[in-house]
């Protein structure tokens, strides 16, 4: 289909210095795991973006020098020629479909701990980091300026023989160039402190050498956190903010603003639970409205909405479209609109499972949407193309439409498999989506920063557009409110069956701190409950409730904000060092815990609950059991264990003779039914048995490309030379 | 008990598609389905024919359409049906609903069936007729938009719901043979499993010409009332304003007209 005249806007084609981006959709810097040292999975990820329509594709923060190491979290890095070859590899792939590709020259400063080269950052002021633990910067002198602003140059010089169209001078999310300008950081009485002119001349003049150097062949980006979030002790958008971008103006071809700092960064990642597409907006919105640049901005906050893309074009507010989670979520995003294939639209629903795997500390990115997010390289995985499965003419059975089995049986469809059936004993397809969908609420009044607990409601996006695909595959029947005995999926006439029945919560109390049911636990009484009762609202919750939250990720803390919300007296009890742990990898945790705080829940971290009486939980010190405590409570919640609902699985794999008997050849079990894990990890597990269900042995994943250093193969030549009068163990 | 259950082969057309000059969707935006209402009544069949009441009876399902309306039967028959036929003859291309009953009424005076279930309607042509000419044609006690049904095997009558305006239903009693048009939401259609998907094949499904069933193309010709001249879609009103932003924004902007309009 043509496309809607409407969205024209976005496929205008926009100047930078000296490069021209195709159209308005742009891919900020954003981590995948990939860095320098994993180029297939670098180019490959941002090649199926460009492929898809993206004008242009940034790296991740690239370190400019070995004493700006990220370690154990995964930077790209352009320390020598050896990086320039596996950058260019990505900037080699962008060229072929027309994109240009950008590097973001990082230097952390205290943000970076240098774990793995053991240098030792320079920072503006000797202030140890308010992101790492125990990391002091060494103060620069006029020396360490100069030496600092060369490897801005020098890094500059590399990423131009790479292949990169656009240079950016990281300042963002409170790195060096930033802690320089902010007062909060910026101690120093120096020419490089105190007066605005003196804090920002350190980034003025490390764009100025780069513009210097690079200028007239790439564009020059600068990435500005235009309010700190902090108020009047650091940079505030209306004040400094404002302020920065007129006096850099002249050497930046491209703006990307953002909020916030490292620290804290979930407030530019915004997780839907707490935050709305845009809600940038009110910061970084401001600035080219307010007549404060002349140069294109691109700004960022979750947009997947083209409406919402236009409006943001015609209104000033951005130039340009950035997206980091949207990208991953659907690579395709451009090319959709272009053809007016909204439906088939993947919309990111701000899980920030994306991120979470940087902040784990360099596992390759994951997306709950995108099965293939990560996979384009070692998996040779495309987002949009499947190609038809070798044994197509076998019928497939799944049984299950959770997030394993929507997905599996989504992509045996697009594999072209002739009968595919999805049977669902509910009557809506979705799963735990369904329910789990409905929490993240509190009261709905502001939290206590900004944003508001709005509640998991974007992660239906998971079933919507799950439903719409399978509604499109003629050779995919679903078929709800049918729940399937053995017997019935033995008849049912399929050579191929899929077991995706989920998983349920343990109802005794059994748990991953102690192993065993908690004596008393016992969630057919009417006054104890599993979380999906309290979800779903089917038992009465008392005044005085107890949470124990075993699994350490939203379930727990969830159900306590919904209890604390509706006006109950919340405890929530972990063995953990802390509630949700998960949530800080998904940046949600900061967010939480100030609902959390602002509900009056009454946590207790460290804890674990012995027995459970009428009335009263038992509770004890996990460090120092003896040290016991009595909470009266009304109604208790277990988020305990979950333990997968297997029975259908093993019944029907029992009997092989019956199997032969019936014509089934295979019999498969994927997701929360094998083992429960989180909801991205069911996905991925429905995709890939359907991305491989004509592969040897379906059960059992094939190999995947791992981009590693082969023994004998790899060179030191490189290093050899320099470490010729060191080296005391004889390296070849 | 003897059960004929008359389907139809429907159109189903994308969100998107266009017409073709001279009346007629372009093929490439339409599917091919069994028609809802079917669905609902040939599941009345099944579930009669499996009561303790109606047990060891015979389902056929009959529909007027060309080689690919075949489709529908063999949905029927992988639900349940035991046998299938289906009538065409050239001179039946754009049949209008009183001559499908025709050709229909020849098939069921074959079968003499105990019971003819229709749909209310087709969900492409919208007539809401065949079933109601059909009963014409046969001379059959007939009871329209049913929404429930019991069958009382001493007495050989049917008691059956039948949906009024304003939420009021209407109990009938009638005797055999009789024909009902069913209503959606009168039960809940089964589904199909792979098994039965093959095995439908294997059923019995008879292809008859107009003369295989005693009729002549005239024949037919002289029952058909109407013909399609031409598909329009309306032309688009005056006075709608379409509003364009995000969701908070398009709510704003809908809060501002209703405060304008309601001050004006």
């Amino acid at each position: 289909m043509a496309r809607d005249p409407k969205y024209d806007v976005l496929f205008e084609q926009v100047q930078i210095g000296p490069k021209t981006l195709k159209n308005r959709f742009y891919q900020v810097p954003h981590c995948i795991g990939a860095g320098s040292e994993k180029p297939g999975m670098q180019a490959y990820h941002r090649g199926i973006k460009a492929e898809g329509g993206w004008a242009a594709l940034c790296t991740e923060y690239c370190s400019i020098h070995p004493e700006s190491d990220d370690t154990s979290r995964l930077s790209a890095r352009i320390w020598d020629e050896g990086d320039v070859r596996n950058l260019a590899a990505m900037c080699d792939r962008l060229h072929e479909f027309g994109a240009l590709a950008g590097i973001e020259l990082w230097y952390g400063g205290p943000h970076a701990p240098c774990m793995e080269t053991r240098h030792n950052p320079r920072g503006p002021s000797q202030i140890a980091s308010d992101y790492e633990l125990n990391i002091f910067p060494r103060y620069m002198d006029a020396d360490d300026i100069a030496t600092v602003h060369q490897m801005y140059v020098d890094a500059a010089v590399r990423a131009r023989e790479a292949g990169f169209d656009i240079v950016y001078v990281y300042g963002a999310h409170a790195y060096l160039p930033f802690q320089f300008l902010s007062p909060y950081y910026n101690r120093r009485t120096d020419e490089y402190g105190g007066s605005f002119e003196n804090r920002a001349r350190f980034w003025r003049e490390a764009l100025y050498k780069v513009r210097e150097a690079v200028g007239d062949d790439c564009a020059i980006a600068s990435r500005f956190a235009v309010d700190h979030l902090m108020g009047p002790v650091s940079i505030e958008a209306q004040k400094d903010g404002a302020r920065f971008v007129e006096y850099a103006d002249d050497l930046v071809d491209l703006w990307d603003f953002t909020v916030g700092d490292i620290a804290e960064w979930g407030q530019n990642a915004g997780p839907s639970r707490f935050f709305e597409e845009n809600h940038e907006k009110p910061y970084s919105g401001t600035i080219k409205p307010g007549n404060h640049t002349n140069k294109p901005v691109v700004g960022v906050g979750r947009v997947t909405n083209p409406d919402t893309m236009v409006a943001i074009v015609r209104s000033g507010q951005f130039d340009l479209i950035g997206a980091a989670r949207p990208s991953i979520s659907d690579p395709f995003l451009p090319k959709k609109i272009e053809e007016g294939r909204f439906d088939d639209i993947r919309e990111c629903i701000g899980c920030n499972q994306c991120i979470s795997r940087w902040e784990i500390g360099g596992p390759p990115l994951v997306c709950t949407q995108n099965a293939t997010a990560g996979e384009e390289y070692r998996r040779g995985w495309h987002p949009e193309k499947f190609h038809p499965a070798a044994n197509r003419e076998k019928s497939v059975l799944v049984v299950g439409a959770g997030p394993a089995g929507m997905e599996c049986a989504m992509v045996l469809g697009k594999r072209q498999m002739e009968a595919v059936h999805l049977v669902e004993a509910e009557r809506e397809i979705g799963g735990c989506v369904n329910w789990i969908s409905l929490l993240g609420h509190s009261d709905g009044r502001p939290n206590l920063h900004r944003g508001t607990a709005r509640g998991l409601g974007e992660w239906k996006r998971i079933v919507n557009y799950r439903q719409i695909q399978l509604d499109k595959l003629r050779n995919v029947e679903i078929h709800t409110g049918s729940r399937l005995s053995a017997e019935d999926v033995r008849n049912y006439g399929a050579e191929i069956v899929i077991v995706a029945t989920g998983c349920h919560y343990a109802t005794d109390g059994l748990n991953a701190a102690t192993h065993a049911p908690i004596p008393g636990a016992d969630t057919s009484l009417d006054w104890q409950m599993t979380p999906d009762e309290v979800a779903l609202g089917s038992k009465e919750v008392g005044r005085r409730v107890l949470v124990l939250e075993n699994e350490g990720y939203f379930m727990g803390a969830s159900i306590a904000q919904k209890l604390a919300g509706e006006g109950r007296e919340v405890t929530l009890v972990t063995q953990a060092k802390e509630i949700a742990g998960y949530m800080e990898y998904t940046l949600e945790a900061p967010m939480l815990h100030r609902d959390l705080h602002r509900l009056h829940v009454d946590m207790h971290v460290y804890t674990m609950i012995e027995r459970i009486e009428p009335g009263v939980c038992h509770a004890y010190n996990v460090w120092d059991p003896e040290h016991k405590h009595e909470f009266e409570v009304d109604s208790v919640v277990l988020c305990t264990a979950r333990l997968s609902n297997q029975e259908l699985y093993r019944e029907v794999k029992a009997d092989k003779g019956r199997l032969d008997q019936e014509g089934i050849e295979a019999v498969y079990v994927i997701g929360d039914a094998s083992a429960p894990r989180m909801i991205v990890d069911s996905i991925f597990d429905g995709h890939r048995l359907a991305r491989e269900i004509d592969s040897p042995h379906p059960e059992m994943p094939l190999p995947f490309i791992r981009e590693r250093r082969l023994w004998g193969e790899a060179s030191n030549e490189d290093y050899l030379r320099q470490l010729a009068n060191t080296a005391d163990v004889a390296l070849v | 008990m003897k059960f004929v259950v008359c389907v139809k082969q429907v159109a189903s057309l994308d969100e998107e598609f266009e017409l073709l000059e001279g009346g007629g969707v372009d093929s490439d935006f339409v599917e091919w389905e069994l028609n809802e209402w079917d669905t609902f009544s040939l599941e009345a069949a099944l579930a009669l024919r499996e009561s303790g009441e109606g047990e060891g009876g015979e389902v056929v399902a009959v529909t007027v359409g060309e080689q690919e309306a075949e489709e529908a039967l063999l949905a029927c028959l992988a639900r349940g049906a035991d046998r299938a036929v289906r009538v065409w003859d050239e001179s039946l291309q754009g049949a209008d609903p009183l001559a499908v009953a025709r050709v229909l009424a020849a098939v069921v005076e074959r079968e003499s069936p105990d019971l003819v279930f229709c749909g209310v309607q087709s969900s492409d042509a919208v007539t809401g007729s065949t079933g109601t000419a059909l009963a014409g044609y046969l001379d059959m006690a007939r009871v329209a938009v049913v929404t429930a049904l019991s069958y009382d095997a001493p007495s050989s009558t049917l008691t059956v719901d039948r949906e009024l305006e304003s939420g009021l239903v209407e109990v009938v009693r009638i005797g055999l043979p009789a024909l009902l048009t069913i209503q959606t939401g009168i039960n809940e259609p089964r589904y199909a499993t792979l098994r039965a998907i093959k095995q439908a094949r294997e059923k019995p499904l008879v292809t008859y010409g107009l003369e295989d069933v005693g009729l002549d193309a005239g024949a037919v010709g002289v029952a058909a009332g109407a013909h399609t001249i031409e598909l329009q879609t309306p032309e688009r009103g005056a006075g709608a304003q379409l509003l364009d932003g995000s969701p908070a924004e398009v709510a704003a902007r809908i809060v501002e007209i209703v405060q304008e309009r309601m001050s004006g």
